[in-house]
């Protein structure tokens, strides 16, 4: 077993790339998160409302991401769709944007970041559509006949009734997908983004401080992995706070027509 | 796109089988290796540690946890990462690219073979080991002849969940550079630059007839019906 030196890893040039790294990586979660999360809802309506058209294109998305590796899919994205994209385009995310600046000197207006966030919410978003669906499924058939007898409209249902109970239920596998896709941002070093585990390699090729490196990286998965956990578990719809709701629900009603 | 085809067909040998002739296998080929090995070795292993967690709660079962916990928190390619510098350090002596995924890819899916069969266990009716028991069977008996074939039987689709997870991510060897199939994709796209949509298109296919065809498969067995 070689020493450890921890000196190597933890201060000057390679302490800033591990930062870099790590923030990078913190960045493109929220960007996969938010994308994954709005894909998922879209096609979740589509196949809700779609008829046999948008069913059969909602399960075609759904197999054909969840079927085929997201590394092929990040390479697919980054190598073939992204030279497929407009030149206009193109040149204008190559150009330097002093708006495409997040904190942390991370740029998110350009090729890498920007296929890697779509990759990884394309990719989760197939995940997430099954896991919000079977929370919709077991929302009790009471509720969406209770709520046409009260005269909701179709998106009102959904938005109001369905949606949150089916949240709520399905949080935790919720979360979880959340959790995978930071965890699967690291393969995005396979195509040249540099998040943590691209830097974590470079520091390994700079001073050949691998074994320090390597686990200044799991450390730091590791404990977003829990934090990210926590925090979302302990502010997401559940369960719980649900059978409180109608109480709540109806004081202001009440108010309301006082 | 058309034209772009020929990029597969004269490369096809390459892709699906590597340099097989210089003994060295790559592609499709070695993706398969690579899974059928990891599974080969996960199977038994996620078994043998459930059947720990099962016999011994309390410490044993509490370690054991804590590991496939450890494992799921950090991406699978820290997993390869550590095996690759670690392996060497403990064996001594260099071992193969491919092998080295193949193992930390096994060490990677015992954990999930693990809770998959303790899940097993736990959803039997308990006059299976209470009958056995009175019966005079052991308790290595009772798992082996009674629990196990039940279990197995009734988790063979969570299993082939954790076999077609497992097809798709020997994909990451690409990042180490074992040449399988992606990696070997990822190569003639260098090469041949032009083509990057037929390659990795064609790359998507390969994975996707592969993880359709086992579930066609599972349904045409019906492994997805239960025992009891």
């Amino acid at each position: 077993m070689p020493a450890l030196d921890w000196h190597g890893v933890l201060t000057g040039q390679p302490l800033q790339w591990i930062i870099s790294g790590f923030l990078t990586t913190l960045w493109v979660t929220l960007a996969g998160v938010i994308l994954a999360s709005l894909l998922a809802l879209l096609f979740l309506l589509l196949r809700l409302s779609g008829g046999r058209a948008g069913h059969a294109i909602v399960s075609g998305w759904v197999s054909l991401f969840r079927n085929t590796p997201l590394l092929v899919q990040l390479l697919f994205w980054y190598f073939a769709a992204w030279n497929g994209l407009p030149q206009a385009f193109r040149e204008l995310v190559n150009a330097d944007h002093s708006w495409s600046v997040l904190p942390g000197n991370v740029w998110w207006f350009a090729p890498e970041f920007l296929c890697s966030a779509w990759g990884l919410g394309v990719f989760t978003s197939a995940f997430l559509i099954e896991e919000v669906e079977s929370g919709l499924r077991s929302v009790p058939d009471g509720q969406r006949e209770a709520a046409l007898a009260q005269g909701f409209s179709a998106w009102r249902l959904f938005r109001y009734i369905l949606l949150p109970q089916g949240l709520a239920n399905a949080w935790q596998p919720i979360v979880g997908q959340y959790l995978n896709l930071m965890k699967l941002s690291s393969l995005a070093s396979g195509i040249g983004f540099a998040e943590l585990t691209y830097q974590v390699r470079q520091i390994e090729s700079y001073n050949a401080h691998a074994l320090e490196a390597f686990s200044v990286g799991t450390v730091l998965y590791l404990v977003t992995g829990v934090a990210i956990g926590l925090i979302l578990a302990r502010t997401g719809p559940s369960i719980k706070k649900r059978t409180r709701r109608p109480r709540a629900a109806i004081a202001n009603t009440g108010s309301e027509n006082a | 796109m058309i034209a772009g085809l020929n990029v597969i067909t004269d490369n096809l040998d390459y892709l699906l089988w590597g340099r097989l002739a210089a003994g060295e296998p790559g592609g499709v080929l070695l993706t398969l290796l690579m899974a059928l090995g990891a599974a080969a070795l996960a199977l038994p292993g996620g078994i043998g540690l459930a059947c720990l967690a099962w016999r011994f709660p309390g410490v044993v079962r509490n370690t054991l946890f804590l590991w496939a916990e450890l494992i799921r928190g950090i991406p699978l390619i820290f997993v390869i990462f550590w095996m690759w510098y670690l392996l060497p350090l403990i064996t001594g002596g260099d071992l193969p690219g491919a092998m080295t995924v193949t193992l930390a890819l096994a060490w990677f899916s015992a954990a999930a073979v693990m809770h998959s069969v303790l899940s097993g266990l736990s959803a039997l009716p308990a006059g299976q080991y209470e009958a056995a028991l009175t019966q005079g069977f052991s308790t290595g008996q009772t798992l082996w002849r009674i629990l196990l074939p039940q279990v197995l039987r009734n988790i063979l689709p969570s299993l082939l969940g954790i076999f077609i997870s497992l097809l798709k991510d020997t994909s990451l060897a690409f990042i180490v550079n074992v040449p399988e199939l992606t990696t070997v994709a990822g190569q003639v796209n260098n090469r041949v630059q032009i083509y990057p949509a037929t390659i990795f298109i064609f790359t998507g296919v390969v994975y996707y007839l592969l993880c359709c065809s086992l579930e066609l498969l599972a349904k045409r067995w019906r492994v997805t019906r239960p025992a009891l």
